[in-house]
């Protein structure tokens, strides 16, 4: 048979040591699948959903509750995309932390964190359509955001949202960004960085002559244990989609209007709790864009893991940029806690 | 003056027209994306008979959003749109306050408590020769 992209990501054998579930967690193959998952429910939701603002949240309604599984797919989705959120910082934080990024693989590093972030404005701008009332403060405040940049921030702002104030134009572009733009790039950038996997060397391990270990396992037992993550990964999000609904509150009616919910999506809480110190430019903007900087930097400027030291967790020759990492780590998390403290 | 052959130039020459027609290209999407489908949202409200409003009320008005407030001085309007980051600002007992970052204001919008750094602006009132009340948003 002549070799193709699957024998590509597949190769004959691969080092047993460096396939095991604590060594990879498993997290750049699951996130794969979760895209997958995401497009596929993703395509079964356009069948109902109408993006005008006054059909919108009353079309996921019946999605939700009148179409028969129409519940288990948007659920779905809607686990999916915050399953994959996780599943990325866990991947990001594994390449760190086993000083994986390293030359050849600081391109791939890259791919990674564009994906990453796309994979941010995707979930946000999905979080926008259900245009309810619990997404409204949400959708004005990042679009205001947006005025705040100096000399572009206006005319960045009617490009984004296409008017002087959101309507239904902002609807239908979040629409074509969320199902097409960003999905495209998403779908492209995930090609490019699974292919450079492979072409960069396959998982990172030492060189021959300083392995500890040289058992190799076959292509037919990683085909298994993908298998075996995709059916445990299916079974979560079943779980997840069954008991814990996703969100749908009450159409949006004007939006000047008081909401209930003034709560950033999750993944936003760092940067609201930021925001209340201050300056919107600085904390939303600035600060978030810098810490992506620092991300990016990590393979080019800090102390990189040597040759006898790849392939295992923690090596000491990389140490500050774990501890750089963690440190971003920390501080988004402390900032969510921060947030989620009722009263704060 | 240094010597450039010719694969040199014409490689330079290439580099420099893709450059420009990218630029262009962007400058291009710029303006596809810069199009205004909707009309521009209202700026001018008819607030009704000056007369419903009487002397010491403070009137909310939703959809502005802002508070009418009609005193010995007559009518002024103060908007409640958070000069922060653009959430309407909800009353709470005699103050002002964002749900979205907590900045505090006054009864005369003027700032208690960050993060908004400026008070809430004024908005212009006028009285119709039917005595109907008009209300500017700019």
């Amino acid at each position: 048979m002549r070799p193709n992209f699957f024998h590509h990501l597949h190769p004959p054998t691969i080092p047993a040591q460096q396939s095991r579930w604590r060594y990879t967690l498993g997290a750049g193959g699951t996130a794969v699948f979760l895209l997958f998952v995401l497009a596929i429910t993703g395509m079964l939701e356009m069948f109902y959903y109408t993006p005008t603002p006054e059909q919108a949240a009353l079309s996921v309604q019946t999605i939700s509750y009148h179409v028969p599984l129409g519940g288990l797919v948007r659920n779905t989705h809607y686990w999916s995309a915050q399953l994959l959120m996780i599943v990325m910082a866990a991947h990001l934080i594994r390449v760190v932390m086993t000083g994986a990024y390293r030359s050849p693989r600081r391109f791939n590093y890259l791919l990674g964190l564009v994906l990453f972030v796309a994979v941010v404005l995707l979930n946000f701008t999905g979080y926008i359509l259900r245009w309810d009332q619990g997404i409204q403060w949400a959708l004005v405040v990042g679009t205001n955001l947006l005025k705040t940049i100096p000399v572009a921030g206006d005319a960045l702002y009617v490009m984004l949202i296409g008017g002087s104030q959101p309507g239904p134009a902002t609807l239908i572009r979040f629409y074509a960004w969320h199902i097409f733009g960003l999905g495209l790039l998403v779908v492209i950038l995930t090609g490019w960085h699974i292919f450079r996997v492979r072409r960069d060397g396959g998982i990172a391990v030492p060189p021959p002559r300083l392995r500890e270990d040289d058992a190799r396992i076959t292509r037919f037992e990683l085909v298994q244990r993908e298998v075996l993550a995709m059916i445990l990964i299916t079974a979560i999000l079943f779980i997840l989609a069954i008991f814990f609904p996703a969100p749908i509150d009450a159409p949006i009616e004007q939006l000047t209007t008081m909401a209930n919910d003034a709560s950033a999506p999750w993944f936003f809480l760092w940067v609201q709790q930021m925001l209340k110190w201050g300056d919107p430019f600085v904390w939303g903007i600035v600060v978030p864009l810098v810490v992506m900087l620092i991300l990016a930097l990590i393979p080019y400027v800090l102390p990189q893991a040597q040759d006898a030291e790849l392939g295992r967790w923690f090596p000491k020759s990389n140490r500050l940029a774990r501890l750089v990492l963690i440190g971003i780590s920390l501080l988004v998390i402390v900032l969510t806690l921060l947030a989620l403290l009722p009263g704060s | 003056m240094p010597e450039l052959d010719r694969r040199d130039f014409l490689k330079q020459a290439t580099r420099a027209l893709l450059s420009i027609s990218g630029l262009l290209g962007l400058g291009g999407l710029a303006r596809f994306f810069y199009f205004q489908t909707e009309p521009p949202s209202q700026s001018v409200f008819d607030l009704g008979p000056a007369t419903a409003y009487a002397v010491g009320t403070r009137t909310l008005l939703p959809d502005v959003p802002a508070v009418l407030i009609h005193n010995e001085n007559g009518f002024s309007a103060l908007s409640l749109v958070c000069t922060h980051l653009g959430c309407t600002v909800e009353s709470e007992a005699s103050e002002l306050v964002c749900p979205c970052h907590g900045s505090l204001f006054d009864e005369q919008g003027n700032v208690v408590r960050g993060p908004a750094s400026k008070p809430l602006p004024t908005l212009q009132i006028e009285t119709t020769a039917e005595g109907n009340l008009q209300l500017f948003l700019t």
